[in-house]
């Protein structure tokens, strides 16, 4: 058997006011991926946080290589080889590959640093890897899923030996993928052990040998990821038996609420027409940079157009703010959270008012707290958002939640369409289905959604109409009920014709 | 009915960033009671009265300046405002204009100026640091030449004395109520931009764009109007600190306000006022005010040098927005390595 490198036993967390650990086991042995599954807030971001020595527990053992560590500090745990890839890279964007993986060790000659030096390593151990970046180059290029191997042989540059990664797919494709997989399989033949946490359970089963599954801070279960089927898997993560994964709800199509026609913006969106009619989800599929997030920018109003038009009940709209959009009743619930989604400074209560500061100001502009208590109650209640109260910030939400608040700040305005980008990354399962469901309530209601996603099981399973685009175009539509993955991917990978003959 | 008044107070009280807030105030009250352990001249009225005149400057500019640190920006020219607000009234009185016009006159210009670092900064996206530094040279020399690069003559000269008295008494030297008027325009100009900020829907603007400004303008908020209307308040606050400087002198002095822009970033970070945007709450300006003047105030009585008075105040602004690092890193149970 292989040995154990890393143990912890009894551990416990506390926050003010939450238990975030309370009497966790962990196990990791040398040579294996270990996926640390379990809801959001269930607590595996905090035991990782004390692995890497970001956080001090307050009790139970914890056993590295042998040795036994009470108060690891982030620099010891480097030295003991252990390295974490956050699911926000860390990466200083203006410097350069070689720079970003010396950073804070930089070899010096005198006072001159040795560049030559430390790109020759950089280029060494990224060539050990095969992947094929110049280490001069600047990170801030690169696209993220390069960045992350980046991110990768920088550990490896320290001799890593326990490598955690933290929902390193969420902004892959299907090839980076593979490709990030390559280099973890390579990883555990050279003897690293790999604590790999991810939502998309299909993928654990092409690289994962063991699994550690946490709920509500506590520890559920371990084993062998062969002996478990994923509905053991599951049923342990969320406490409860999810019925479907993807429940879809019937209704008739209606008459026809939005259409865009000959919508353009820039090189990402050329010449887009489609319609949304009442009482259907709309997905839009498609490949990264495949300019489904700029389709929904465009229509929303943040980045300016070039020509189209845009139809909300047979009469048309001028939107060129988001404001615009805001007042017609068209509504983006935006691709990234902490980027375009929330104020993470501000209150829960500040980030759910925010856009409905018309609904709840009398006429000079006065906030009435009544009416946003009952705005933040109605909101709370109905998306089932968990937190103790909403005065305390965003930013301390976990995923799911924060989710929760960026879509539920649009529910409490009479909106006739809502468009969703990406509404379920980087979410646990049971979290999902919750979006699932809203969306579902919205279709019943009659408002137009407009779905987009990466992930094609989800948009197959939980959308009636599928849209697909590719470089910028819409190159196929199909009905979910009909289409199978691979056509979907056809019309995703179908690039416009270059002088190839 | 009770319940409801508790509610209220509680959530006055559980305020995010309530807490830097008391300690200022906690603050005030220790470095007060020092000083007036010291010297029991501290404690009497007459100081108190003239605490709370001096104070109220420091108190408009910090406001005007908080603004635009909430929503993550700064206005350098606030000091040179102050500097031309003081030299238009002045240089207009002494023409033997009125002094409501000439107070008008200087509120226009000073808005005008409001208006462009507003625009700069939220329209063209300038760096606010430059956008404001340009606008700050601009308005000082602005300044200088309304009057022929010279100080005013007493105002007096042009509108009469009676006329020069009723403004010098209106803005700084009469009382109403047995307190300075300066106290009580200050405290209802802080009142309404306390209100503006805490309960408005410009307020939650202002927030907003200083926390995320993407997720603002996805959300719907107007970010030039928004930043707009934060260089106004700060052009508004900078423009009755300048008339107040006028009729404290009975005349116009070109350098009047020289480093006020530095003194409401003071004022505003002693109260816990982020300079990063999002986080602050104007009480703490108050708050930053009354401690800054306290010290002025308090050193000055035992008989300390300017030279001394400066190294305090600095020791001060620094330690305070240390304190809040070291206990907000505490909070998140975070250790430094």
């Amino acid at each position: 058997m292989k040995e154990v490198i890393v143990s912890m036993k009894n551990i416990v967390k506390t926050f003010p006011g939450v238990k975030a650990l309370d009497n966790v086991h962990f196990e990791l042995r040398s040579g294996e991926v270990m996926a640390l599954l379990g809801e959001n807030g269930a607590g595996k971001s905090t035991l990782m946080k004390i692995l890497s020595g970001v956080y001090t527990k307050d009790g139970g053992t914890m056993t590295i290589f042998g040795k036994e560590y009470d108060n690891l500090t982030p620099k010891q745990a480097q030295e003991v080889g252990v390295a974490i890839i956050h699911q926000e890279l860390n990466m200083c964007r203006h410097l350069s590959v070689a720079e970003n993986m010396f950073l804070g060790r930089e070899r010096v000659g005198g006072v001159m640093l040795k560049n030559a030096e430390m790109e020759a390593e950089a280029a060494a151990i990224l060539n050990d890897l095969k992947i094929d970046i110049n280490p001069r180059q600047i990170v801030g290029d690169l696209p993220v899923s390069r960045q992350q191997m980046v991110e990768i042989a920088k550990a490896l540059s320290i001799h890593a030996k326990v490598l955690i990664m933290d929902e390193p797919t969420s902004a892959l494709t299907a090839k980076e993928i593979d490709e990030l997989f390559r280099i973890i399989r390579k990883l555990k033949e050279d003897g690293c052990g790999i604590v790999y946490i991810s939502h998309r359970l299909d993928e654990l089963k092409a690289i994962v040998d063991r699994v550690t599954i946490m709920r509500d801070g506590q520890y559920i279960t371990d084993g062998d990821f062969e002996s478990m089927t994923m509905d053991q898997i599951i049923a342990n993560m969320v406490g409860r038996e999810i019925k479907e994964q993807f429940p879809r709800v019937e209704c008739e199509k209606g008459k026809k609420i939005f259409e865009v026609r000959n919508l353009n913006a820039g090189r990402q969106v050329r010449d887009i027409s489609f319609s949304l009619y009442e009482g259907e989800i709309v997905g839009f599929a498609g490949l990264m940079g495949a300019g489904r997030t700029e389709t929904t920018r465009a229509i929303f109003g943040v980045d300016p157009k070039t020509g189209g038009q845009i139809f909300l009940d047979g009469k048309e709209v001028r939107i060129s703010c988001p404001m615009d959009a805001i007042k017609a009743g068209i509504v983006l619930a935006p691709e990234d959270r902490k980027k375009d989604g929330l104020c993470t400074k501000l209150s829960i209560r500040h980030n759910l008012a925010l856009p409905n500061l018309d609904l709840i100001c009398d006429g000079l502009g006065v906030i009435r707290n009544s009416r946003e208590d009952k705005l933040c109650e109605d909101a709370v209640k109905n998306l089932m958002i968990k937190t103790p109260n909403v005065e305390i910030n965003a930013a301390n939400l976990s995923g799911g939640n924060q989710q929760k608040v960026v879509v539920g700040k649009w529910l409490a305005r009479n909106s006739r369409v809502v468009i969703f980008d990406e509404p379920t990354r980087g979410i646990d399962v049971g979290a999902k289905v919750e979006i699932y469901n809203l969306m579902n309530k919205l279709k019943q209601e009659g408002i137009a959604v407009m779905f987009v996603s990466s992930e094609l099981p989800e948009v197959l399973g939980i959308a009636d109409r599928v849209i697909v685009m590719c470089d910028g175009r819409i190159t196929g539509e199909v009905m979910a009920r009909e289409a199978t993955q691979n056509e979907v991917l056809k019309y995703a990978t179908e690039f416009e014709k270059k002088q190839v003959s | 009915m009770n319940e409801n008044k508790q509610s209220a107070v509680k959530r006055f009280l559980s305020a995010r960033g309530m807490g830097a807030v008391v300690t200022a105030f906690a603050g005030l009250v220790v470095i007060y009671i020092a000083f007036g352990l010291i010297d029991r001249n501290v404690f009497s009225g007459q100081n108190v009265m003239n605490l709370l005149r001096s104070m109220s400057k420091y108190l408009l500019i910090g406001v005007g300046q908080s603004y635009l640190l909430i929503t993550g920006n700064i206005d350098l020219s606030i000091g040179s405002m102050v500097g031309m607000s003081a030299m238009i009234s002045a240089t207009l009185m002494t023409m033997g204009i009125s002094p409501a016009v000439a107070m008008l006159a200087a509120l226009a210009c000073c808005l005008c100026c409001g208006v462009v670092n507003g625009v700069l900064v939220g329209k063209f996206k300038l760096p606010p640091f430059i956008a404001t530094l340009g606008t700050m040279f601009v308005t000082r020399g602005a300044a200088y030449m309304v009057n022929n690069n010279r100080n005013t003559d007493a105002i007096a000269t042009g509108i009469g004395k009676e006329a020069g008295d009723s403004f010098q008494n209106f803005f700084y030297y009469g009382k109403t109520l047995g307190i300075f008027n300066t106290f009580w325009i200050a405290l209802i100009l802080f009142l309404i931009f306390f209100f503006l900020l805490s309960r408005t829907r410009t307020g939650r603007h202002i927030y907003a764009i200083g926390s995320n400004v993407d997720a603002a303008k996805l959300s719907g908020v107007n970010v030039v109007a928004t930043t707009i209307k934060a260089y106004l308040v700060s052009a508004v606050c900078a423009c009755v600190v300048g008339l107040i400087l006028c009729a404290q002198a009975g005349m116009g002095n070109m350098e009047a306000g020289n480093m006020y822009e530095m003194y409401g970033v003071a004022a505003g970070v002693i109260g816990g006022i982020s300079p990063l945007g999002g986080t602050g709450l104007l009480l703490g300006t108050f708050a930053g005010a009354a401690v800054w003047q306290t010290l002025e105030n308090g050193l000055n009585m035992i008989g300390a040098q300017v030279g001394i008075q400066r190294l305090v105040i600095g020791i001060i602004v620094v330690f305070s927005v240390l304190l809040d690092v070291v206990v907000r890193s505490g909070n998140f149970g975070k250790k430094s390595s």
